[in-house]
């Protein structure tokens, strides 16, 4: 499996009011192509740290971090808004959708961002496309007020894949949903890795996570390998 | 270039679905920085409306600019050589002026000495021959208005006195006085008899006031012509003026004097002032700059009929120049005042813009997120407030274009130079470039804003 990302030795130290605390103190992660990886762990243990890390919000404060080849540790936010577009793709917990924007709109906002510009129809098709993939290309039109919570996240599903990312980063991406509508939406992704794309799930749901190639836990700052046992 | 072009449409696009989505903040910004621009228009187009009719005015009584004007001096020949010289030449033309009374011979004018009709004392009963004044000098050569005996003058009567102008070729092209009614005079046709005259609508108030004989006399002719009127013009002129074509009018004048007397009049000792004065009013001569050829042949020929050439003095008129120095102090000082009010309106844009980059900091970290540079985080606000800054130009060039088409409507018939005016497109440009300054300033802190949003804020919501 060749490797999409590959973290050594990141460590993170957030420095707010209060003293500094180490958030992550070490971590060693990589992820191949059409793999997919949860990470569990409790609140504040930092698992959206880790991913915002991953997706290039925000910078380690040492260790290595390559894709592709190259070191993005120190990478300039300049680079770092290219490569957000054009190799990762996003899910929040909350959907984040315009709520003037219609479906195929809120996707197509990934497209309109400055890096390359697409016409119109080509626009149009690849936004389509996405919103096929996750099964509601009907609801194109739409505006989020009309849609449930379930077709709203799938909305926000095919915005990241829009681009065609190689890797899929989502935070929590079913905390917001019922059982069901979860799944589906886990479902959604994983069907994404079908086609080459890398997935990091963070999750409190071991469910969830247990549908993941891989299972990991933040603990202490650093990552485990973790077995779940099926329910 | 691509990306740049990418990311400016982007901007557009982005720009143009946040001012859809909150029409009523746009609104309410426009609404704030409508003044301001209307302001900027308004003085603008004041300005120029001004300079127009300044313009217009000026072109009237001096010509329009650009026009090269010459004095030619009433000696000898001079006059008869400028005539035969400019007759028929393109981009030439010639007048004198001499007092007329049209109307009952010998009788006192009902405007002695040419007074406008409605003020037939506005000159003091004017200067002339049937004037109640007559200018005398004396022996040192001071020369004053003199109260005209009255004991030996000339009953009133039907008669109205203008000051007739004799042209050699069309003087329209240098001064373009607005017709009225009936036909301008036509320059290639025949010379008649009956002089045909144009009248200006001072004039024509006092052939609509009295009924007036058909009868001309003319300083220094030899009979009393018959005049025809054949239209009223406008010339700006407050006295009664007629226009005629000089040959028709020569017809009936006395012969000029030969070239040799009048210089043998300045060898006898009289200084050259004193020769032209005794020997009447000269022609006022205009050329257009493309008709330098005919202007030097001329001068060379009046040299050669014995005028000194030092009194040959060509006269450019930069009417345009002169008006434009004295409105730019005036139009300076009310665009500042325009600007204060224009800023009133930035402040507008500049609330409204930080209320909405507040409500927006989601959506902008999310832009962010899906791989938007900062840079055009702050182009898509920049775009939003350029947008509404252009949109309220839009609107107060329009609510300006409309007002000046409304006054011009109810104003055209007491000053008809506003007629021919439109919309002036400096008012236009002026309008634009404040909406966009006003949208630069308003839209630059919050676009400042806007692109520092820090991307986390999607992870932490």
């Amino acid at each position: 499996m060749t490797p999409i990302i590959e973290l050594a030795g990141i460590t993170k130290t957030l420095k707010g009011q209060q003293q500094p605390r180490v958030i992550l103190d070490g971590v060693d992660l990589t992820v191949g192509e059409g793999e997919s990886v949860a990470i569990l762990g409790r609140s504040g243990s930092g698992k959206s740290t880790l991913l915002s890390l991953i997706g290039l919000f925000d910078r380690p404060d040492s260790g290595t971090y390559f894709m592709g080849g190259r070191d993005l540790a120190r990478i300039s936010e300049r680079r770092a808004a290219s490569l957000r577009s054009a190799e990762f793709g996003f899910v929040f917990q909350r959907f984040f959708l315009l709520k003037h924007l219609t479906a195929a709109q809120n996707v197509a906002m990934a497209l309109v961002n400055g890096q390359g510009w697409l016409p119109r129809r080509k626009r149009r098709a690849r936004t389509l496309e996405a919103l096929d993939q996750v099964g509601i290309a009907h609801l194109a039109k739409h505006r989020p007020a009309r849609l449930s919570g379930g077709e709203q996240q799938r909305v926000a599903i095919a915005r990241a894949l829009v681009r065609g990312p190689r890797m899929l980063l989502a935070d929590e991406p079913t905390g917001a949903l019922d059982t069901e509508t979860g799944n589906l939406v886990i479902e959604v992704m994983r069907a994404a890795t079908d086609r080459g794309c890398g997935l990091i799930l963070v999750t409190h749901d071991q469910a969830h996570a247990a549908k993941m190639q891989r299972v990991l836990r933040l603990e202490d700052g650093v990552l485990r390998q973790v077995e779940l046992v099926p329910a | 270039m691509i990306r740049l072009s990418g990311r400016f449409r982007s901007a557009l696009i982005i720009g143009l679905q946040g001012i859809r989505a909150r029409k009523m903040r746009t609104f309410l910004s426009m609404i704030s920085l409508f003044l301001g621009v209307l302001a900027v228009v308004t003085v603008q187009a004041a300005a120029e409306t001004a300079r127009t009719l300044q313009l217009a005015d000026i072109e009237l009584h001096l010509g329009k600019d650009g026009t090269r004007t010459i004095y030619v001096p009433p000696i000898g020949q001079a006059m008869d050589v400028t005539r035969e010289t400019l007759q028929g030449q393109q981009g030439a033309a010639a007048s004198y002026t001499m007092q007329a009374i049209i109307g009952e011979p010998k009788v006192k004018p009902i405007n002695p000495g040419a007074s406008p009709l409605d003020h037939p004392e506005m000159y003091g009963g004017g200067y002339g021959p049937n004037a109640r004044y007559e200018i005398r000098c004396d022996d040192t050569g001071n020369c004053r208005p003199v109260p005209v005996d009255e004991s030996g003058a000339a009953p009133p009567g039907a008669a109205i006195e203008v000051m007739l102008v004799s042209m050699v070729n069309d003087v329209r092209q240098f001064r373009p006085y607005r017709p009225v009614s009936g036909t301008w005079l036509d320059f290639s046709s025949q010379p008649s008899y009956s002089p045909r005259i144009v009248i200006n609508k001072a004039a024509a108030i006092g052939f609509n006031r009295y009924r007036i004989p058909a009868e001309m006399r003319i300083d220094g002719a030899i009979a009393n012509p018959t005049p025809r009127i054949i239209g009223v013009i406008d010339d700006g002129n407050e006295q009664p003026m007629a226009y005629a074509r000089a040959d028709e009018i020569g017809n009936w004048l006395a012969p000029a004097e030969p070239a040799g007397a009048a210089v043998q009049q300045g060898g006898d000792g009289a200084s050259p002032k004193e020769m032209y004065i005794s020997s009447g009013p000269g022609l006022e001569v205009m050329f257009s700059p493309t008709a330098g050829e005919t202007e030097s042949l001329l001068i060379r020929k009046l040299v050669a009929a014995g005028v000194p050439r030092e009194a040959l003095n060509v006269n450019v008129v930069d009417a345009r120049k002169n008006i434009e120095q004295e409105l730019k102090i005036l139009r300076w000082i009310f665009l500042g005042m325009a600007g204060l009010v224009l800023l009133i309106g930035v402040a507008g844009i500049l609330n409204v813009g930080l209320a909405t980059v507040g409500e927006r900091v989601e959506e902008f970290a999310l832009r962010r997120a899906v791989g938007t540079p900062r840079v055009l985080l702050a182009g898509i606000v920049l775009a939003e407030t350029l947008l509404t800054g252009l949109l309220t130009a839009a609107a107060a060039i329009g609510v300006a274009a409309a007002a000046l088409d409304v006054g011009i409507r109810m104003l055209g018939d007491r000053v008809p130079q506003l007629q021919d005016m439109g919309f002036p497109w400096q008012a236009g440009v002026a309008g634009v470039i404040a909406g966009l300054v006003a949208g630069l300033l308003g839209g630059s802190i919050p676009a400042m804003r806007a692109a520092r949003i820090p991307i986390a804020t999607v992870m932490r919501a």
